[in-house]
C-alpha cells in the first residue's frame, strides 16, 4: 500500500505541475481518505529472513526463552484481483523468538495450493469466507482453498497451520518451510480440523471441524498423531469459529447465525436469527455420545476462553459476545478496504455460567475485549483471569491495549497504548518454576504505527497496567496476525 | 465447505458404454500415481451431456499392482473426449469418502483439470482427439 501509494503521489505531483483534472483530484482524495491504522491489512510482498530485533524499552525478564509462533493474513492484493474479506488473505507464519536476552524475528508464507495457483494467475480468484472468487478457481477439495492463516498449534519440530474448513498445513518449527497437508489418517483426509484446538494439562489436543449439523471431535495425543475421531450431530448447523473445553467437558456455542442456503462466499451461507436464542451444547469428554443442551439469549462470537468446572456442578468460560454478525459480513471487509468504520459494537468480555440444574446465565462485564487467553497451566480448571486485547471503539476498528480480566474481583487491569499502536493476541508463558495463576508474562506484538514497524512486548499478567516490562522493535511491519501460541 | 459428494457421484464407472461408430484416432492415458496399490478407474465420455451425467463411451481398469499403467482407448471417431478417473487405493472399487462425503482417494481429469467446487468441468477436461494423443494424468 505504502509504496503505490508514495508513487500515485509523486506520479499526481507531476501531473498537477501540467494540469490538475477532475479524476486526478478525485483519486487524490480518495488515497487520502485511507486509515491510519491501514498497515494491519497491507500486503507483504515477499518472505521476511530472520532478523534481530532492537531492544527499544526495559530489561528481559530472567527464564523468559521461547518461540511466539502466529499466524495471519499477509497478502491480499493482486492485480488481477484481490481478497475482499480479512479471513482471505493468506496465510503468514511469523516466529519472535527470544533466547538469551534477544529477540528475532522472521515470517514465511505457507506453501498452499491456494497461494501457488493464485500466484500463477496474479489474480486472487479462490472463494472463501468472504470473497467471492471466479471462474479461474482451482477447487477440487477443501484444501485447494485451504489459506492455512488463522492460528498455530506447535507440535516439537513443526508448526501447524490451523485454517478452519480444511486440514493443518505443517511447517517447519525451525525456518518455516512448508511441508505440506496433514492427513491424520487415511479415511479422514480432509476432515476439517479448525483453528482452535483445546489443549489438555497432560497434552491431549482436541479440536472440532463442521460440515452442517455435524462435527467432528478429534482427539489427538501430545505429539500431534490421532487417538480418537468421532461425529456429533448438532442441534443446529450453526456458524462457529471456536469450542471451548473444562477438565471433563467440551462446550459448543451455537450462536444463532444458521444455515440458510447453499452459496458461496461462506458466510452468505448463513442467516442471523436471533429470535433463536443461543444454544450451547455440553460434550462428555470420556463419552462425546452423552450431550446437554443449555439456552441462552442471542449473542454473535469467535472466541470463547477456557472452560472450568466450579464447585456447584456448574461450568463458566468467557466469550467475546458482539450483539451481531455485523463485524463478520461488513467489518472484516472495511478492514481490508482500509478505509472507513467497521458498523456495530466492539464485542464485549462477558462470563457464561452452566447451572448442573440446567438453567445457563449470560453476564457481561461491559470491557471491550477479543482473544481472550487464560494460563494454559490451567486450561480446563478453576480460574480467575482472562487477557484480552481492549481498547477498540466503535469509530475505529482494531485494539489498542492489552488488559486481564480478573472474574473473581470483576477488576480490569489494563495498558493502553493508544491510538498509535495496534494490538495483537497475547499468550500467557508460565513462568519457570512458578505456579501461580499470575506468574507468567503475557507476550505480544503490536504494530507501531509512527514507526511503521511491528513490535514485540512482555507484560507481567499481575501487572499488565504497569505497560510492558520489555518491548523490542523489527526493522519492518508485518500485517495484524490472528492467533498464536507459546513454544519452548 | 465444499461440496464434492457430485464428484462421488460422477465417479461411480457406469458398466455399459454407449455404442459409437469405430474410428482412427486413439487416446492414450498414462497414469502417474502416489503408489503402485490397487487400480485406476477410467470413465471416458465424448460428449458434455454424457459428461455432466450421462453414459460413458469407453471405462478403463489399469492393474497398478500388474505393472500396469495406461489406458489405451483405441478406433475412436475423431472428436471431443474427456475422463474422470481415481485411483482406487484400496481396491474395494469405490472412492473411499471421509465421513462428511468428500473423496479419500485421488481423482483426476483428462488435461489434469480442476473443477471449482465440484468436479472439473466438460470445458476444462475436454481433448480434441483426432490421430494419437497422448496425455499423463497424475493421481496424488
Amino acid at each position: 500500500m505504502i509504496p503505490s501509494r508514495r508513487a500515485f503521489l509523486l506520479g499526481a505531483a507531476a501531473l498537477s505541475a501540467a494540469v490538475a483534472t477532475p479524476e486526478t483530484v478525485r483519486a487524490l482524495a480518495a488515497l487520502e481518505a485511507t486509515a491510519d491504522w491501514a498497515l494491519a491489512t497491507a500486503d507483504l510482498e515477499r518472505d521476511v529472513a530472520p532478523r534481530a530485533m532492537r531492544r527499544v524499552h526495559g530489561r528481559v525478564p530472567d527464564g523468559l526463552e521461547g518461540t511466539l509462533f502466529r499466524n495471519g493474513p499477509g497478502k491480499f492484493r493482486r492485480p488481477g484481483g484481490s481478497a475482499t474479506h480479512w479471513f482471505d488473505g493468506d496465510g503468514l507464519m511469523r516466529a519472535f523468538r527470544i533466547r538469551e536476552g534477544e529477540a528475532s524475528l522472521e515470517a514465511r508464507f505457507a506453501d498452499t495450493a491456494k497461494r501457488r495457483h493464485e500466484t500463477a494467475l496474479d489474480a486472487v480468484v479462490t472463494p472463501g469466507f468472504g470473497t467471492a472468487g471466479d471462474a479461474r478457481a482451482q477447487v477440487g477439495g477443501p484444501d485447494d482453498a485451504n489459506a492455512a492463516n488463522t492460528a498455530v498449534l506447535p507440535l516439537g519440530d513443526a508448526v501447524w497451520a490451523l485454517w478452519e474448513g480444511g486440514s493443518p498445513v505443517a511447517m517447519d518449527a525451525s525456518d518455516l518451510t512448508t511441508r505440506g497437508v496433514v492427513t491424520l489418517r487415511d479415511d479422514l483426509k480432509g476432515m476439517p480440523f479448525q483453528a482452535h484446538p483445546r489443549i489438555d494439562p497432560d497434552g491431549t489436543i482436541w479440536n472440532i471441524g463442521l460440515a452442517g449439523d455435524r462435527m467432528i471431535v478429534w482427539r489427538l495425543n501430545a505429539d500431534g498423531t490421532l487417538r480418537s475421531a468421532d461425529v456429533v450431530r448438532l442441534p443446529r448447523a450453526s456458524y462457529m469459529h471456536d469450542f471451548t473445553a473444562s477438565a471433563r467437558h467440551l462446550v459448543v456455542v451455537l450462536q444463532p447465525w444458521v444455515f440458510d442456503r447453499d452459496t458461496m462466499p461462506f458466510m452468505t451461507r448463513f442467516a442471523w436469527k436471533p429470535e433463536l436464542g443461543t444454544e450451547v451444547m455440553v460434550i462428555d469428554k470420556a463419552d462425546v455420545t452423552r450431550t446437554r443442551i443449555f439456552e441462552l439469549p442471542a449473542f454473535s462470537y469467535f472466541h470463547l476462553g477456557d472452560a472450568w468446572e466450579d464447585g456447584s456442578g456448574g461450568i463458566r468460560f468467557d466469550v467475546a459476545a458482539a450483539s451481531d454478525v455485523r463485524f463478520a459480513l461488513e467489518g472484516a471487509r472495511v478492514l481490508v478496504e482500509q478505509r472507513g468504520t467497521v458498523p456495530g459494537d466492539p464485542a464485549t468480555l462477558s462470563l457464561v455460567t452452566l447451572h448442573a440444574d440446567g438453567r445457563a446465565e449470560f453476564v457481561s462485564s461491559g470491557v471491550t475485549a477479543e482473544f481472550p487467553k487464560a494460563n494454559p497451566r490451567l486450561a480446563g480448571s478453576t480460574r480467575r483471569l482472562t487477557s484480552h486485547v481492549a481498547g477498540e471503539t466503535g469509530g475505529r476498528p482494531l485494539p489498542t491495549g492489552l488488559a486481564v480480566q480478573d472474574w473473581e474481583t470483576g477488576r480490569s487491569d489494563v495498558f493502553d497504548f493508544g491510538d498509535r499502536q495496534i494490538m495483537e493476541e497475547a499468550v500467557w508463558v508460565p513462568k519457570p518454576g512458578l505456579h501461580g495463576e499470575a506468574d507468567a508474562w503475557l507476550v505480544a506484538p503490536s504494530i507501531n504505527l509512527d514507526e511503521g514497524v511491528t513490535e514485540l512486548h512482555a507484560f507481567e499478567a499481575g501487572r499488565v497496567a504497569d505497560g510492558p516490562v520489555v518491548s523490542w522493535r523489527a526493522d519492518v511491519a508485518l500485517p495484524a496476525g490472528f492467533h498464536g501460541a507459546w513454544a519452548t | 465447505m465444499i461440496r464434492l459428494a457430485a464428484v462421488v457421484a460422477a465417479l461411480c464407472l457406469a458398466s455399459t458404454p454407449a455404442l459409437a461408430e469405430p474410428g482412427r484416432s486413439s487416446l492414450a492415458l498414462t497414469f502417474e500415481t502416489g503408489t503402485d496399490a490397487g487400480v485406476v478407474m477410467v470413465a471416458l465420455y465424448d460428449s458434455a451431456a454424457a459428461y455432466d451425467g450421462g453414459q460413458p463411451v469407453r471405462t478403463a481398469r489399469v492393474e497398478l499392482a500388474e505393472g500396469a499403467r495406461d489406458a489405451a482407448f483405441d478406433d475412436l471417431p475423431a472428436g471431443d473426449y474427456a475422463a474422470k478417473t481415481f485411483h482406487d487405493v484400496d481396491g474395494d472399487g469405490a472412492m473411499g469418502r471421509n465421513p462428511f462425503g468428500m473423496p479419500t482417494e485421488p481423482f483426476a481429469f483428462t488435461n489434469n483439470a480442476v473443477g471449482n467446487m465440484g468436479p472439473a468441468s466438460w470445458d476444462r477436461a475436454r481433448v480434441a482427439v483426432d490421430g494419437a494423443v497422448a496425455q499423463t494424468i497424475v493421481l496424488r
